[in-house]
């Protein structure tokens, strides 16, 4: 059935507006009627939407297709949400195809495209295909239509039906009937990292150990010590300690990167937890986001589910140091600006080095330290009571002599410890989910687990031993529920079922901010 | 009605004047802004009420409202009446002239007074003048010819005329340097010698800690005024001078309350350090240390200076190997101490019962024997934890969680450059070779 082109018929159709990783329907609606030659785009578009008018205009006429004589008014509703990107250029062209009749009206009624035009008709996929699929979904739209380089992207979202087009005239005849859409192939995974094995450390027992630890717990974990001792090394080889991640923390991640620009849309799914290594002098809108607009995804964000890692952490601003604590402890961050107030997800595995002292070489044997005692208690003084409690693991890390660093490995490879990793993960998210009573086990890594759990499942014993410890030892006793769970992932990783009191002291062990030079 | 108005103006004006004193002040300390509104006599007998709080027994507090009184004034200081008190030619009795030589306090100085004593009072302080009963026995010796202050003002105990020795150091310490410190100090203070320091970061701290708990106790000897938090760390609330005023020992100063530890200051301190002790025993310290003020102000006292031999290496063993070429005692345990103390002849002091490890059993003791020979052939010397794991061959699991066990029962000291035992270890004595 074809409909006659009618002056002041009404063409509608969907697109998605992305504020942060959160995508809202927008209703395009296009109507023509008589006047001077003019293209009108109302309701709030941004430059990228405004510029999409001369986009347009050059791809239709180049797809064969003839651009309105008259007056065409397109309206992005709800016409107070800002609408930034160039995913609208695909619908718009549509509704002008539609609204002059090029198109049935009726086939494209209610659909949902998202993508941006070449002047020669192609279309590319924009930021953000994941979360645009998305939030079709959640819109109620069954399928999309997006460009066909990113629709491997967009078909991770599952309930969508996602068609890929080429370019302009593929859309309208795919949309008329006349071809078939094509097969999307589904995006493949991979994974890559494993390049930095951990036998590549020489001596540095304890420091590993602590690695170890940070990745099986999933606990924040800040090594000192002087330069060339190997906190960076070390830093880098936790990342391949971490198990690779499930399909749905690898979308989330895939999502993440689209939206800050870090991905290309026809890249593989990559199962490598991200790892993020900021410069110390990030500004706070670099690693929290933000940036004019609607906030981009800071540093702490693009490493979602990944590794944070934070070389020279003291040398950071105060004020940036303390930003790291509301997302470290709520596992997201909330940027707030004059047009638009974002959430990103930000659970980070935080690894943080840092010299001891502002001239770096305290605790150096090769070296003499030169500042003052005072000045060392204040340039330690920046890391925050509330930041370092945060911190569950800090150790000392300290050179290691060079005829060990010239000698052959020492230490276990990364395969070896990833494999007790894997094995100390699986043992406690068994644990808790046993103990909340759940069937199906989560994935939960201790850091995250309550303090309540954690103290039950320890048994009123060990807790009053351990908070006799802390207090003898002069150390706060809001370290207790870091240090139990810690205590939970030596457990782990050991093998053992039950909390022993030489698990707690172990983990009381790695207080290093706490205990090294105390009392001196 | 007409009454309270009258009233409120009047407050109102006096706020006015109160305001208007303020800022045509010109900073001098403790210039109390109620005390012109108080007639002169009321004022200086509340001054006087102030006076006989802070006054130490047997001293007189009309004598210290002169003697502090003249020293607040611009531009002078208190050892500014000793030297005129030591460049006057009548002085048949030293101590009575420094008062008549601050003469009867100006009207206007009163307040002032008042305002330093109320300091002091607040915190319990207690002060002497130069030749009373309480003031230190070693300091007055030969006033005014040495630079003994005119007056001391001290938190806790008097000190008494008990043997004492003074460890001084760098505050930028290592751990040798502490763990030699704290060795020396705890054995001599169990042998009953009071153990006197600075009260700074790094070598005097551990001295004061270690002798905290020990018959011989110990004396800190500020480089500021009692109101004045510093070293932050050890002024604060349970900090080591509250810990040394609960324990019986002393927290002395020769400043006014709200002096402030400039670089001069916190250097005319150690003078004090040097004479209020029987021997100096130099640990740790730079070329420029004031260690080194403190052993010269030592031999000025005629005080017996002692040095502990370092690594020839370390910066921190320049202080007292110059020390040590210049004809100072060295010191290589607490027996070389109390060698020196006994030949002076003015004390009898035990002989010192060695406080080793050995007094724990060994099988009290938390530390695997693999973990504790490691850290006993290294003693003083601190062990890195990363030598440690692998010298004891503990695994790294079970050491961490040891290292926790031995912190928690005291057999561990540790600083930045590693870990040590706290005590010396009895098995093998290292400063001893056979």
């Amino acid at each position: 059935m074809t409909v006659a082109p009618m002056r002041g018929a009404l063409v509608h159709l969907r697109g998605v507006a992305m504020v942060g990783l959160e995508a809202y329907p927008v209703g395009i609606e296009c109507a023509r009627s008589p006047g001077l030659p003019a293209l009108r785009l109302v309701g709030l578009p941004g430059a990228a939407v405004r510029e999409a008018e001369e986009r347009m205009r050059t791809a239709v006429q180049r797809s064969g297709f003839s651009w309105p004589r008259d007056r065409v008014v397109i309206n992005l509703a709800p016409a107070d949400l800002p609408k930034v990107g160039t995913g609208f250029d695909l619908p718009l062209a549509l509704a002008v195809l539609a609204v002059t009749g090029q198109l049935d009206p009726c086939r494209v009624e209610g659909v949902s495209a998202f993508g941006e035009l070449g002047l020669d008709g192609r279309i590319r996929s924009p930021r953000g295909q994941v979360t645009a699929a998305r939030g079709a979904r959640e819109a109620g739209a069954g399928r999309i239509m997006v460009a066909a380089g990113g629709a491997g992207e967009a078909a991770l979202v599952p309930g969508i039906d996602v068609v890929g087009v080429a370019d302009l005239t593929e859309a309208v005849d795919v949309l008329e009937g006349r071809r078939n859409p094509r097969r999307v192939a589904p995006i493949t995974t991979s994974t890559s990292r494993r390049s930095l094995d951990l036998a590549d450390v020489r001596g540095q027992p304890i420091a590993r150990r602590a690695i170890e630890l940070a990745a099986a717990g999933g606990h924040h974990v800040l090594l000192i010590g002087p330069p060339g001792c190997g906190k960076t090394m070390l830093a880098h080889r936790l990342h391949g300690l971490l198990p690779e991640l499930s399909h749905d923390e690898a979308i989330d991640v895939a999502e993440i990167a689209s939206i800050g620009g870090e991905r290309r849309p026809d890249d593989s799914l990559s199962l490598d937890p991200p790892i993020r290594a900021p410069h110390h002098g990030a500004t706070m809108a670099a690693l929290v986001g933000g940036g004019a607009g609607i906030p981009r995804p800071g540093e702490m964000t693009l490493a979602h589910h990944g590794v944070l890692l934070l070389d020279e952490l003291l040398e950071m601003p105060r004020r940036v140091l303390d930003a790291l604590r509301e997302p470290l402890e709520h596992g997201r961050i909330v940027v707030s600006r004059a047009n638009a107030r974002v959430e990103y997800p930000a659970r980070v595995l935080l690894v943080a080095a840092s010299n001891g002292c502002p001239c770096g070489y305290l605790g150096d044997t090769r070296r003499t330290c030169r500042c003052d005692p005072a000045a060392v208690e204040r340039y330690r003084a920046r890391l925050s009571g509330p930041l370092l409690d945060r911190i569950d693991l800090q150790v000392a890390v300290q050179p290691v002599e060079g005829a060990r660093l010239a000698g052959p490995p020492d230490g276990e490879s990364t395969e070896v410890v990833s494999q007790r990793v894997a094995a100390a993960r699986r043992r406690a998210a068994q644990r808790w989910a046993t103990m909340v009573g759940e069937k199906t086990v989560v994935r939960c890594a201790n850091r995250d687990v309550e303090p309540r759990l954690a103290r039950d499942a320890a048994g009123s014993k060990v807790v009053a031993r351990l908070v006799d410890s802390l207090d003898r030892l002069g150390m706060s006793a809001r370290a207790v529920d870091s240090c139990l769970r810690v205590a939970w992932t030596i457990a782990d990783v050991d093998g053992d079922d039950r909390l022993s009191h030489d698990h707690v002291d172990e983990a009381v062990a790695y207080r290093a901010m706490d205990t090294n030079g105390r009392g001196e | 009605m007409n009454d309270d108005r009258g009233t409120q103006a009047g407050r109102r004006r006096q706020g006015r004047g109160v305001a208007a004193e303020g800022q045509g002040s010109d900073g001098d300390l403790g210039r109390d802004r109620f005390a012109g509104n108080l007639p002169p006599q009321l004022a200086s007998d509340v001054t006087a009420d102030v006076a006989a709080t802070v006054a130490a027994d047997g001293s007189d507090p009309e004598a210290i409202i002169r003697v502090v009184a003249w020293a607040i004034r611009p531009r002078r200081s208190p050892d500014g009446l000793r030297r005129a008190c030591r460049d006057s030619d009548a002085c048949d009795d030293p101590f009575k002239h420094v008062v008549t030589l601050a003469g009867a306090p100006a009207s206007d100085e009163i307040a002032a007074t008042r305002q330093v004593l109320t300091a002091w009072q607040q915190r319990g302080v207690k002060v002497a003048l130069v030749g009373d009963p309480l003031y230190p026995q070693p300091l007055a010796e030969a006033f005014p010819t040495t630079p003994a202050p005119v007056w001391v003002a001290w938190r806790g105990e008097a000190i008494d005329k008990a043997p004492s020795i003074a460890i001084v150091g760098a505050r930028r310490a290592s751990g040798y340097g502490t763990a030699v410190a704290a060795w020396l100090a705890e054995s001599v203070a169990r042998a009953g010698v009071r153990v006197v320091s600075g009260g700074a970061r790094g070598i005097d701290a551990a001295a004061h800690r270690a002798a905290l708990e020990a018959p011989g106790g110990t004396a800190v000897v500020l480089g500021c005024g009692h109101a004045v938090d510093y070293p932050r760390p050890h002024a604060a609330p349970a900090g080591l001078f509250d810990q040394v005023v609960d324990h019986g020992g002393t927290l002395l100063s020769e400043c006014l309350p709200f002096e402030q530890p400039r670089a001069g200051v916190v250097r005319a301190r150690n003078r004090i350090v040097a004479g209020l002790v029987d021997a100096v025993v130099i640990v740790e310290g730079g070329e420029r240390s004031g260690a080194l003020l403190t052993a010269s102000a030592a031999a000025d006292w005629g005080r017996a200076v002692l040095a502990v031999p370092g690594d020839v290496r370390a910066p921190g063993s320049a202080a007292p190997h110059r020390l040590l070429s210049e004809g100072a005692a060295p010191c290589t345990s607490p027996d070389d101490v109390l060698e020196v103390l006994t030949g002076l002849g003015t004390h009898q002091v035990a002989a010192v019962s060695r406080l080793t490890e050995h007094d724990r059993d060994r099988s009290t003791r938390v530390l695997a024997d693999a973990v504790w020979n490691v850290l006993a052939e290294a003693w003083p010397r601190p062990v890195r934890l990363e030598d440690l794991a692998v010298a004891s061959g503990v695994p790294d699991a079970r050491l961490m969680a040891l290292l926790t066990q031995a912190r928690i029962a005291g057999e561990l000291s540790e600083g930045h450059d590693g870990i040590r035992l706290r005590r010396e270890p009895a098995d093998v004595s290292p400063h001893r070779c056979p």
